[in-house]
């Protein structure tokens, strides 16, 4: 196949109602290969994703000018189940997705929409399992699936279809590493094979250096797509290898840690990474200490024999795949939840838990109402007890100053996220403990919470995050904790939880080996090189 | 997790049979009053509910509907019909509706309901515990198929509603909420049905991107009959008409214990009646019907 499967010309949209538009002036091709869709949440990624298969504006209203033309197709006009034979589209929720409750019917569910013969529905199911190789899942029930199997499902679902392009909006932002990992190959095998596989995604890393070209969407405006080493120092927020070259003037800026060790001197001394060697923590007596503690349901624990002592003003980061207990042993140290066994000891204070999503929790107007009902609650007299602590001040503290008067629903995802976050820590708990708090986030608000973060434990308050973000937890933590089967394993401070060597390694740990885990710690390295050079 | 598959799904009837059974077992069961009848009904649809059930799904809700119904039945008999010659104790007259005497007779009747209410369920379980959704939206007829496929998978936001809930209840207690009163709930409440309706909105979404909603639909799964399936509904309909037809006839299909009890009376065809309605037990798995894989 030559030429582009899609284009779109000087097309701006405004949803109902919407004051702004959330597409302004967008004229690009989409060809075969992978193109990938990156920028910060808000900035128009998930809606360009559904102006392919006509969702927009056809299922969500609202005004829309210029044109868009798909496999031949007006696709404002065409209706959208003669689109879905052309373009597919792949969301990022899984459970908001399903239909059926197995997943060969999950599959063939758009092939009986669009009235196909039942042996050639047959032969279409078999052919999307067998790319997706997963063919063994054929006839389970979806609800035993793990997240990565699912959203692999969604995906054969949208190719038995046969469409020439398929559109993926953040497929892999709820999923577990593991998970992402393989609907991230998945999309990679697929473009490789001539199809038009249109991903807008937060993990960046990975798939970057797999791409065939780089679409940047910020503030409903399109740059590309182009090439990605071109695009990519324009990223507004790169991942950390990206940033760490930038930042290091490294050129031309290498996508992969292959690529960047050649410009890595060979004699650069990495022994002891200034980072964090002095614990941040203060005083003889534990902050929180759990003494044997089995934690899950009556008859089946899922974590055993946990013991742990944590000094004031210490982050520890829970890492461990999905279902290993992470979740269940933070409501328990929080007090939601009895443990079986064992004993929880806080010294004093109030903990502050975030559930996972607690962007599901947001119901006031405004969000500086939602701040200030927490304060109102747990009676803290903000203005007077610590001066700039008042709900903007909280807001401003993750960047969402500027959102204080908006209703949370409206927000973009992750803005929601850091909303409901700043609501729950307004409180200021001396101990708090959070549920992957990235998820749904982009790289900008991943750094400015980890930088709140940060702060916050410096009152000092304890932090206790359970989290699959690897890089927030190398920046943040003072401790890392692997759960896997059943049981606790310290895996010690992030220099060496997230080294070369470990099974979590770092992209900037895999460039170092033996040396720093984070970009901070990187550039400190290197500066240290350069000082010692000049000596 | 369970490794539930619908390999191990051999359902041994076609879908449109195990409605037929089912609604013909409950149909026996509540035509009657009479607790043996009741009683085998129940162990028919048990027999045939414990032979098909998949491996992995849990009779555990099912125990719980049941013990809850029967306990309920039993209890609001008892402290609301005082009538019965053998009294075992008195509920003092000086409380309105419960005050007067327990007696046997309105214990025997109380559990008489409860197998009613037992077996209507055991029998209905099957439609949730071996069929899936799909299997009751393709047993569907035409016209109703769309609004099947709907609220079928309404459903699967049913476990997102309870995880959504839990998490709003545990984020709102951190926040310095606590449940005091109905009014209380709202800080939850409120949230948990906007995110449910923020849900929905995505499930249209994933649907009518999927081409749902427009033009003739086709369906994935074969509907093919077998002789198993005839005879099984034949028989279950026969059963369910015997209760009806002996009725009208006149003859003893109830069982009143009031005023004094007496041992029911049995009719030999209504027995044979209702251990007709175990025939699905003993019917071979239905093989499965798929093109062989290329």
């Amino acid at each position: 196949m030559s030429g582009p499967i899609a284009r779109l010309e000087h097309l701006t949209y405004w949803y109902p109602n919407a004051a702004s538009p959330a597409l302004r002036d967008v004229t690009l091709e989409i060809e075969p290969g992978l193109t990938l869709v990156a920028g910060g949440s808000g900035g128009g990624k998930s809606t360009l994703l559904r102006v392919f298969d006509g969702l927009v504006p056809q299922f969500h209203g609202g005004r829309i000018s210029g044109s868009a033309i798909v496999a031949g197709l007006d696709a404002f006009r065409t209706p959208i189940p003669r689109l879905a034979r052309h373009a597919g589209l792949v969301f990022q929720d899984v459970e908001t997705q399903s239909v059926y409750g197995t997943v060969e019917r999950e599959i063939a569910f758009g092939l009986e929409n669009a009235g196909m013969a039942r042996p050639e529905m047959h032969d279409r199911v078999d052919e999307a399992l067998h790319l997706l190789g997963i063919e063994k899942l054929r006839v389970r029930r979806l609800a035993t699936l793990s997240g990565g199997e699912r959203q692999r499902v969604q995906l054969a679902a949208v190719l038995a279809l046969r469409p020439q392009l398929v559109a993926l909006d953040e497929p892999t932002s709820q999923l577990d590493r593991e998970g992402a990992d393989a609907v991230l190959a998945a999309c990679l095998s697929l473009a490789t094979r001539g199809r038009s596989v249109l991903l807008a995604e937060h993990r960046l890393e990975q798939v970057l250096p797999a791409a065939d070209r780089l679409l940047l969407m910020e503030n409903g405006s399109a740059l590309g797509p182009g090439p990605v080493r071109e695009l990519a120092a324009r990223l507004a927020s790169p991942p950390p290898l990206l940033e760490l070259a930038i930042r290091a003037g490294w050129m031309p800026l290498p996508l992969t840690v292959e690529e960047a060790a050649n410009s890595v001197s060979r004699d650069l001394n990495l022994s002891h990474p200034a980072a964090r060697s002095v614990p941040r923590g203060t005083g003889d007596e534990p902050a929180w200490e759990a003494r044997d503690l089995t934690v899950g349901p009556a008859a089946d624990p899922v974590l055993e024999g946990f013991s742990f002592a944590a000094a004031q003003g210490e982050v520890v980061a829970i890492v461990g795949a999905n279902g290993s207990g992470k979740t269940t042993l933070l409501r328990t140290l929080a007090g939601l939840l009895p443990p079986l066994s064992g004993t929880v000891q806080r010294h004093g204070g109030r903990a502050g838990y975030v559930p996972q999503n607690p962007a599901s929790m947001l119901h006031l107007p405004t969000l500086r109402a939602e701040v200030e009902l927490t304060v109102r609650r747990l009676g803290v007299t903000t203005a007077a007890e610590a001066g700039t602590d008042t709900a903007d001040g909280v807001l401003a503290d993750f960047g969402l100053a500027d959102l204080a008067g908006r209703y949370p629903r409206d927000l973009s995802s992750g803005e929601r996220q850091r909303g409901a976050i700043a609501a729950t820590l307004a409180g200021r708990p001396d101990f708090a403990l959070l549920d992957e708090p990235t998820r749904g986030m982009d790289l900008a608000a991943r750094r400015s919470l980890g930088a709140y973060i940060r702060r916050f434990s410096a009152r000092p308050s304890s932090v206790v995050i359970a989290t699959h973000d690897i890089d927030l937890a190398a920046e943040v933590a003072d401790r890392v904790v692997l759960l896997k089967d059943g049981r606790a394993v310290d895996l010690g401070p992030p220099e060496v939880a997230f080294a070369a060597g470990s099974e979590w390694v770092t992209q900037i740990g895999r460039l170092f080996p033996g040396g720093p885990v984070t970009v901070g710690g990187a550039l400190s390295a290197l500066d240290r090189d350069i000082a010692r050079g000049r000596r | 997790m369970s490794e539930t598959t619908s390999a191990d799904r051999a359902t041994g009837l076609a879908r449109r049979a195990w409605i037929v059974w089912s609604l013909a077992a409950v149909v026996a069961a509540l035509s009657t009053d009479n607790p043996v009848y009741r009683g085998l009904v129940t162990l028919a649809a048990l027999d045939v509910l414990l032979t098909w059930l998949p491996r992995g799904r849990s009779l555990r809700r099912l125990g719980a509907a049941v013990a809850f119904s029967a306990l309920f039945a039993v209890l609001v008999n008892v402290v609301v019909s005082h009538t019965g010659a053998d009294v075992l104790f008195r509920i003092p007259d000086a409380i309105p509706v419960f005050g007067g005497p327990v007696t046997v007779e309105s214990v025997a009747f109380g559990v008489t309901v409860g197998l009613g209410l037992t077996a209507a369920l055991v029998a209905v379980a099957p439609l949730s515990l071996i069929l899936e959704s799909h299997d009751i939206v393709d047993a569907l007829p035409r016209p109703l198929e769309r609004t099947g496929i709907a609220l079928a998978t309404a459903m699967n936001l049913v476990s997102g509603f309870g995880r959504t809930f839990a998490s709003v209840r545990d984020a709102q207690r951190m926040r310095g909420w606590r449940p005091r009163g109905i009014r209380s709930w709202n800080e939850v409440m409120v949230p948990v049905v906007l995110t449910a309706i923020e849900d929905s909105v995505l499930l249209a979404e994933a649907m009518e991107s999927r081409g749902f909603g427009a033009g003739p639909r086709t369906s994935f799964a074969s509907h093919r009959w077998r002789l198993w399936d005839v005879a099984v509904c034949a028989t279950s309909v026969v059963a369910a008409t015997l209760f009806i037809v002996l009725r009208f006839a006149g003859a003893p299909v109830d069982w009143y214990p009031y005023p004094t009890l007496a041992l029911p009376e049995v009719n030999p065809i209504l027995v044979a009646a209702c251990l007709a309605l175990a025939l699905p037990a003993f019917a071979p798995p239905a093989p499965q019907v798929r093109e062989p894989v290329r």
